[in-house]
């Protein structure tokens, strides 16, 4: 290969590289972590026997499983923009990742509340716990045990998909890169060094979330 | 024995000569001989690159493709990149050349081949008439835009960091079509852009109520056509096919077409003197 590496003005710049970085893991991390919590929500709804709160349920899990990411970023900026609602590039970005991190997860934990024998829930209410405490000490920590896997999967797939965040302009990592390279376009320095970069967030990110679990779920994961 | 003999050692020197050639085969010679020039043009930059009501490729860049082509006697491909594609579009050899408002500053030409200055921008300010703009120090308080990865997103953040404005108010955009339908949505204030392309966004319809303002202090954006920084005698060819465009008056013809007037006499001295 012809191509001459030049290496030294990627070290000049790995300060806003960092920064770009910081950027992506603290992004994907909110996402994902509010997304879980709706996603509980939702996932009980969607199973309720009550339609007010299984269509609605329904409705957002299908749109954000069933729409590109990059439409849905690009609609929370430019779409709400056209309507006078101006978010910010990050809160646009975080509010799509959460949407379509909550759509996802939904069918996920579905799965894993329904994998739990419906006996427990009259167990436990025989043993006089009310509905919250039913699901906080007895369903919710194996529901999670069980959709761990999954659920790492989805962390993986909000880290990475932060990058679609370049569409509307946000400084993190891939944003970073782009403008960086636009520079001394050394374009394949920056974007190997990016990419070693995502690799080593996913990996930091999945490592944290097996401590937590272990400590949450107090199960071999 | 002697003719045999004759005959093979020039047969060897034939081959020798061929393989020697084809080693040295450079994209000059690739090009001409597969008869095709691929070129790149950002058509999201108008009037230098856009699409025209036929969702054809046009403009200034698009016209200096068709003309290299036919100086060089060979079919062209016009292939549409976004600033950031322009690079990598000609070191994995998508494009032969890229005719892309390229600014040539140091930096980029210690990683790409630039020729000599095509043309020469202005940087400018665009905004709602109301604004109250008026010189580019008036931006301090209001939101800017630009798109990422321009030399004038690069000059605006130079500015600002000397002024000590910081970056919270500054956005940018993707693309430069974004950077337009931000400032249309009121997402932000202004965006700078080049003068040109300013000129052309106000002659359209949603652009009525806005208004060119103040040009970027102490800066000309002199731009070049770019090619693998290898490539020099290839470089060698686009510098005269440029030489050859202003003296055989292609390049006011086409300035004419585009915008409307003959070009600045500044503008062509400039070009001569490859400044």
């Amino acid at each position: 290969m012809e191509y001459q590496f030049h290496w030294n003005i990627v070290f000049q710049k790995m300060p806003q590289l960092l920064h770009g970085a910081f950027v992506t893991l603290h992004l994907s991390v909110f996402a994902m972590l509010i997304g879980i919590v709706i996603a509980v929500l939702l996932a009980i709804a969607k199973m309720s026997s009550s339609r007010i709160y299984s269509i609605p349920a329904t409705i957002w899990v299908e749109i954000a499983r069933n729409t590109p990411a990059l439409f849905q970023i690009y609609m929370a900026y430019f779409g709400l923009g056209a309507f006078g609602i101006h978010l910010s590039p990050y809160v646009a970005v975080l509010s799509a990742l959460i949407f379509v991190n909550a759509g996802y997860l939904t069918e996920t934990f579905r799965g894993g509340f329904q994998s739990i024998p419906k006996t427990q829930y009259s167990a436990s209410k025989s043993l006089g716990m009310n509905g919250i405490q039913i699901y906080r000490y007895i369903i919710l920590p194996q529901m999670f045990r069980r959709i761990y896997h999954p659920m790492t999967n989805q962390f993986v797939w909000s880290i990475l998909m932060s990058s679609l965040g370049i569409l509307v302009g946000m400084n993190e990592l891939s944003g970073e890169t782009q403008r960086l390279q636009s520079l001394s376009f050394r374009t394949l320095e920056f974007f190997i060094v990016a990419a070693i970069m995502y690799f080593i967030i996913t990996k930091f990110v999945l490592l944290c979330a097996s401590l937590a679990s272990k400590r949450l779920f107090k199960g071999d994961i | 024995m002697k003719l045999t003999k004759k005959i093979s050692l020039v047969v060897a020197s034939l081959v020798a000569v061929t393989a020697f050639s084809t080693a040295q085969a450079d994209q000059l010679d690739s090009v001409i001989k597969k008869g095709v020039l691929n070129c790149g043009v950002v058509l999201d930059f108008p009037p230098m690159g856009y699409f025209d009501k036929e969702n054809k490729a046009a403009g200034f860049d698009v016209d200096y493709c068709n003309d290299l082509g036919a100086a060089l006697g060979v079919k062209v491909e016009v292939m549409n990149l976004t600033w950031g594609d322009r690079i990598p579009s000609l070191v994995s050899g998508k494009t032969d050349v890229v005719i892309g408002s390229t600014s040539d500053t140091l930096e980029r030409a210690k990683s790409v081949g630039f020729s000599y200055p095509y043309f020469v921008f202005k940087f400018q300010v665009i905004s709602k008439k109301d604004s109250g703009i008026s010189s580019f120090d008036d931006l301090k308080n209001v939101k800017v835009g630009a798109a990422l990865g321009t030399t004038y997103e690069t000059e605006y953040l130079a500015y600002a960091e000397k002024k000590g404005w910081g970056k919270s108010n500054y956005t940018s955009f993707k693309s430069e079509n974004d950077a337009y339908l931000g400032l249309y949505q009121g997402k932000v204030d202004a965006v700078i852009s080049t003068n040109t392309n300013i000129a052309t966004k106000l002659q359209t319809n949603e652009f009525k109520d806005f208004v060119a303002g103040p040009f970027v202090p102490n800066y000309d954006d002199v731009v070049g056509i770019i090619t693998k920084r290898s490539e020099v005698a290839w470089m060698n060819y686009i510098n005269l096919f440029l030489v050859h465009q202003i003296r055989d008056g292609k390049m006011n013809e086409r300035y004419n077409h585009h915008f409307g007037s003959d070009a600045p006499a500044d503008l062509i001295q400039a070009l001569r003197d490859n400044k």
